[in-house]
């Protein structure tokens, strides 16, 4: 069966943007300057229909002859020195292709058997050395994980195999080495854990088939199981109980009123009002990100997106956020370890891959922030946090009853991300690219988004029992938990596949996206189905709850796993974990005082962890749902940020939900115990600036640890601490969290690298009336600026400060959560009592950054006075969470707002457009804004291209 | 009585719920209706009053925006949409919706099947989300009526936006006074200067009308300012003072007046 190529490419004299972005970073990304100009193309691959419907499908459907050219099994860019194609790899799905068929057949094409798509690169110039040209695919447009270069025309489009045979694993006749050989890249499961399971097949008195084995591996991977944080520690030589046991304790005795489901469902629910719910999940995707970013940035944003739609009877996803943390763009080449990316590419494609799921979705994407360490080198944090609203008579888990039917809908299952759970709870190697490329493919919003609308018009009609998403051990995982109280009896072969040849256990842990089961009686099966026919979403009855509890899968007939529910979900050997803390050996630095202090404003404003990221930002569709009514970048250039989201998810409602979060992993280098309190304070300080109240405010936690060795443990243990002390001091509940302790890496060599242990807080809340919230940006000219909250100055290990002097320290900020609930409470009430025209929370870069982005957004200058007794520096650098900046009138009267915690009128607000700083009537300095904006925006427009385009 | 809107809406389709209620509050009676029960027959375009096609990634804008929905709207509705349009009943197309209008040929001439005009890539390559100035050009739109001379201020959020024509087609547009918003400054002149025009459109084209003034298409998203706080700088005292009614909501209004006369 004949291919087709149609080619098409943009007249060439019309400007190329694909073209022109991949030519800004071969230029500034990669130093290559002999390339001048690149053109880009589309190739489009039909199989099976004749001359006359490939024309009929370029005229009608690829090209536009307004604005391009096309040709048939012809070359489109014919001038360049060199042309090179770039195509998914078979097997990785293009979701292209699907809406090729779709709109074939609308366009009467009945017969077309595949089509596929792909880009083709044009490079111009002379003298284009074919090394450097190899560079250029290998760091930018080919990853190797998922892409090829096409060199030949494909002989066919279709994927054949023949459906694979089901083994027995000799398992009970294996010795310690085996048995560590078959768990080692593959299982991810200690000796003690390979022993439980042949004690159970020795017992049963026959070997397990791969599928059980794969069942068992994946259940008990830490990905899914959370050893770590369900067994018992010994710290130090003094027993503890679980972590998660510890946190969980700790929420249930704040009895929040507001809180109706924490740590059992997809994600935790609080009240909202006139009878919503609204639910919360954060989710790292750090492992596939590590490997191919987009792909993996987009899976976890569908991931999480799921954990929201499969909360309670189905929710509805009405905000996402992301948090990442890489080593700096410009981080040198040979700094990268080998196996790993390069963080300038990873950056791009992790915010590409967020974009595009969430735009596509329609999930505003307005929380955020980055993060930057060189240590994230090895591999990056890649945290996503999703947001939802349903109806408080439908947010608690459901639980299938016997008979009632399992229906998958969704997309197809193929061999994506196959050992995804296993994998990402092993430590990366510079194996890990080549051994583990199945577990990454590319995700498919708009399937998701069809999912998304079945659930919730199905959630309407009360049709759902109880649902989950097919996350991280596909099938296995969803099943195995829904049946675990009943049990459940699957017909495997039912699965819709996306192409023939998975072995029946590939089918059973696919971790293909886009997947959710859904439990549903009988008697209303018909009715769901007709629901989804109408969205165009496949659905398929897969298996029944049964009542013997066990866990039966057949492949047509052949019985591939017959496991007991009870040693499935609680045969895992207990353990209890030794872990050890000593504080590390660091000193605080001799400092001198600055000479320059333009120079160092400047820069502190540059650091990475402090500059502008609205070029991500801008990426994002923060304004979809129209619920957005504080953007993450405002004020009167657009481009002062904001400390939290504010959004008003029932349109015509002023009722409000706050969403922000907090992180600042290097200080957990110091002590785990503060930089966790430092970024569960930053996170509230967030919500509480934009005007949450701190007593309706949920946490959400996110630990991304090293592997949990003695001393890492040691760490995590500290970190719970202080979330622990945390809930006990204010109240405040967590209501899901999520660990991926897989933070190491291990190089050909030996070297170890862990990267800086991150614990990101997320925090959610409700207000009544949106209204009741301020924004960042200075309002106008002689206002009084007052700073308020607890610090001590001299506490400046971490900071962005000493950071640039080369320094990290040792006396970090030591918040305390007691006196943070006074100044979080009085906050409140003077941003509810509407006199606060601008409030802003200090955080990296200290007051100095804090003041200088309230002048960016309100356009004003700013004078303020430095005590006399204090280092100017530390006053203007101190990175203490809980402190806030706060705009008010002259009229205001301070003390009757602040008078119950510390506060200081510094200054005032002015029409100058400097920064004016004093200390004891001297003057220190005085800057224009504009200086300071150029330094804080500079380095992100670098990363990401800025873009200058003239009249036209 | 409150004139039945079709909001139309397919895979990906995801601004349906603003546009919903910027229609409901406006004063009409929205309706969310999938292109298969068009195609099935389950519901009859004759039954509506208004169209509106909402933003979004129709069936991922795979191929070109819009283009995947703009072939099956030929292919299976042509003959309903065209009655639609010959019975004088008013169509408008936000950003996604306007892509597909452009594709089924609806804009600018209101005709099913001839491509004249086009929304490119933007210019910057990629996706952007930013507020812009609009400025309401004189045109026999009726979705604009009272608001010539006005600036708008609107969010944008596309990455194929860029309009562009031959300058045959760009001459008889601009001759048939269908250009009704064009990008400005905040002075309100008609700009090509980023980030004003986001997107590098041709006359800083952001949205026209067929000759009629019936069919509207824009880029910008009226329906996500139809409440004073979703303006990004609501808080600010000069925005607050100046601001009467949000800036989206006129153009729901007229769209229902008009129905309501027809």
């Amino acid at each position: 069966m004949a291919v087709w190529e149609v080619r098409v490419a943009n007249l060439p004299s019309l400007p190329d943007p694909v073209g022109e972005g991949v030519l800004y970073e071969i230029r500034h990304a990669l130093g290559i300057k002999s390339i001048t100009r690149v053109r880009t193309a589309k190739v489009y691959r039909f199989e099976g229909i004749d001359g006359h419907a490939v024309r009929l499908l370029a005229e009608k459907l690829l090209a536009e002859k307004v604005f391009q050219i096309y040709t048939i099994n012809e070359p489109v860019i014919t001038d360049a020195a060199a042309v090179v194609e770039v195509a998914y790899k078979p097997g990785v799905m293009n979701p292209e292709a699907a809406s090729l068929m779709k709109a074939a057949r609308d366009l009467g094409i009945g017969d077309l058997l595949a089509a596929d798509s792909s880009r083709e690169y044009g490079f111009y110039g002379t003298e284009i050395a074919p090394e450097e040209l190899e560079v250029v695919l290998k760091r930018l447009l080919v990853n190797e994980t998922i892409e090829q270069v096409i060199t030949e025309k494909p002989s066919t489009l279709r994927i054949s195999g023949q459906p694979g045979k089901t083994e027995v694993i000799p398992l009970r006749e294996m010795d310690d080495d085996q048995l560590m050989e078959l768990s080692k890249d593959r299982l991810f499961l200690s000796l003690e854990e390979m022993k439980a399971i042949q004690q159970y097949f020795r017992a049963a008195g026959r070997d397990p088939t791969d599928c059980e084995v794969e069942t068992l591996a994946q259940t008990w991977s830490e990905h899914c199981k959370h050893k770590t944080f369900k067994s018992p520690l010994i710290v130090n030589g003094k027993e503890k109980e679980p972590l998660l046991k510890r946190l969980q304790e700790a929420t249930a005795a704040t009895r929040h009123p507001l809180v109706l489901s924490a740590f059992v469902d997809n994600s935790g629910v609080m009240e909202f009002y006139d009878g919503w719910a609204i639910c919360g999940k954060v989710e790292t995707h750090n492992s596939p990100s590590a490997i191919e970013p987009y792909g993996g940035a987009m899976t976890g944003s569908g991931g999480v997106f799921r954990d929201i739609m499969g909360t309670g009877q189905g929710a509805r996803v009405i905000a996402s956020t992301d948090m990442f943390c890489f080593a700096p763009p410009e981080t040198p080449r040979e700094e990268i370890p080998p196996g790993c990316l390069h963080p300038h590419y990873l950056l791009r494609r992790v915010v590409a891959g967020v974009r595009d799921y969430g735009n596509r979705m329609g999930i505003p994407t307005n929380n955020g922030s980055v993060h930057f360490h060189i240590d994230f080198r090895a591999k990056p944090s890649v945290i996503v946090g999703a947001y939802g609203i349903l109806p408080a008579a439908r947010c608690q888990k459901g639980q299938p009853v016997p008979g009632d039917l399992a229906v998958v809908i969704g997309g197809r299952t193929g061999r994506d991300g196959i050992h995804g759970a296993t994998f990402s709870s092993g430590e990366m190697t510079h194996r890990t690219i080549e051994v583990n490329a199945t577990a990454v493919q590319i995700g498919h919003p708009i399937e998701e988004k069809r999912v998304a609308d079945v659930i919730l018009a199905a959630g309407e009609e009360g049709l759902i029992r109880a649902i989950t998403d097919c996350g991280a051990g596909g099938f296995a995982s969803a099943l195995g938990e829904m049946g675990e109280k009943t049990g459940v009896r699957v017909w495997l072969e039912r699965a819709p596949l996306k192409y023939q040849g998975l072995k029946p256990w590939e089918i059973w842990l696919s971790e293909s996206q886009e997947r959710m089961v859904i439990a549903v009686a009988p008697e209303n099966l018909p009715r769901l189905l007709e629901i989804c026919r109408r969205y165009n979403v496949e659905a398929t009855v897969l298996a029944e709850f049964t009542s013997d509890r066990r866990l039966v899968v057949t492949y047509e007939g052949e019985v591939v796993c017959d496991l007991d529910m009870e040693f499935l979900h609680h045969g895992l050997p207990r353990r209890t974990l030794v872990a050890r803390w000593e504080e590390p050996p660091l000193e605080d630095p001799e400092v001198p005082l600055p000479q320059d202090w333009e120079e160092v404003y400047c820069r502190v404003m540059g650091h990475l962890n402090v500059c502008s990221k609205e070029p991500i930002v801008r990426m994002y569709d923060h304004g979809v749902q129209g619920s957005c009514c504080l953007p993450p970048y405002g004020g009167t250039g657009g481009d002062g940020p904001n400390d939290a989201v504010v959004l008003t998810p029932l349109l015509g409602s002023p009722a409000a939900v706050v969403i922000a979060h907090g992180l600042n992993p290097i200080l957990n280098r110091i002590d785990p115990y503060y930089g966790g309190l430092w970024a569960i304070a930053e996170a509230v300080s967030n919500a509480v600036a934009a005007g949450a109240n701190p007593a309706e405010l949920a946490l959400i936690d996110n630990f991304i640890w090293p592997f949990p060795d003695e001393e890492a443990l040691g760490a995590l243990d500290r970190a719970m601490d202080a979330c622990v002390d945390f809930v006990r001091a204010t109240g405040m509940p967590f209501i899901s969290g999520k660990d991926s302790l897989s933070s190491t890496y291990r190089g050909p060599g030996g070297e170890v690298i862990k990267i800086p242990p991150v614990l990101c807080i997320s925090a959610f809340g409700r207000l009544p009336d949106a209204r009741q919230t301020v924004s960042a940006d200075f309002k106008g000219e002689g206002n009084s600026i007052v700073l308020v909250g607890y610090r001590r100055v001299e506490e400046m290990a971490g900071s962005a400060y000493y950071d640039l002097l080369g320094h990290l320290g040792r006396n970090l900020p030591r918040v305390e959560p007691a006196k943070l609930k006074a100044v979080w409470e009085v906050v409140h009430r003077a941003i509810k009592s509407g006199k606060v025209l601008a409030c802003h929370d200090i955080s990296e870069g200290g007051l100095a950054a804090a003041l200088a982005e309230m002048c960016f957004g309100g356009n004003t200058g700013a004078r303020i006075a430095v005590p006399g007794e204090v280092r100017a520096d530390y006053y203007l650098f101190n990175e203490t969470p809980g402190c806030f900046l706060v705009e008010l009138s002259p009229e205001t009267d301070p003390e009757a707002l602040f008078g119950d915690v510390p506060y200081r009128v510094i200054g005032q607000t002015t029409g100058n457009r400097r920064i004016t700083v004093e200390q004891g009537g001297k003057r220190l300095f005085s800057l224009p804004l504009d200086r300071l904006k150029a330094a804080w925006q500079e380095p992100m427009a670098r990363v990401f291209g800025s873009v200058e385009v003239g009249e036209r | 009585m409150r004139p039945r809107v079709c909001v139309l809406y397919a895979d990906g389709t995801n601004c349906d719920r603003e546009t919903y209620y910027a229609f409901e509050k406006a004063g009409g009676a929205p309706e969310l209706v999938h292109v298969n029960q068009l195609r099935s027959g389950e519901r009859k375009l004759a039954d509506y009053q208004i169209l509106v096609i909402p933003g979004g990634f129709s069936y991922g804008d795979d191929v070109l925006a819009g283009k995947v929905l703009a072939v099956e709207l030929t292919s299976f509705l042509a003959d309903q949409l065209q009655a639609f349009v010959e019975a004088g009943k008013p169509v408008l197309g936000i950003c996604n919706g306007f892509q597909v209008l452009v594709r089924t040929g609806l804009l600018p001439d209101a005709r099913m099947g001839e491509i004249k005009v086009t929304l490119m890539t933007n210019d910057s390559g990629r996706f952007e989300c930013r507020w812009v100035y609009l400025r309401v050009e004189e045109s026999r739109c009726i979705f604009t009526r009272g608001l010539a001379g006005q600036l708008l201020y609107l969010q944008a959020a596309h990455g194929e936006g860029k309009f562009y024509t031959s300058p045959r087609v760009l001459e008889a547009i601009e001759a048939g006074n269908q250009v009704v918003f064009r990008y400005a400054t905040p002075s309100g002149e008609p700009t090509g200067a980023y980030p004003y025009n986001p997107n590098g459109s041709l006359g800083a084209i952001a949205g026209i009308c067929d000759p009629s003034g019936r069919i509207l298409g824009l880029m910008p998203h009226p329906e996500r300012f139809v409440e004073v706080t979703q303006h990004p700088n609501w808080r600010r005292p000069e925005v607050k003072s100046l601001l009467k009614e949000p800036h989206g909501l006129a153009i729901f209004r007229n769209a229902v007046a008009y129905a309501r006369e027809m």
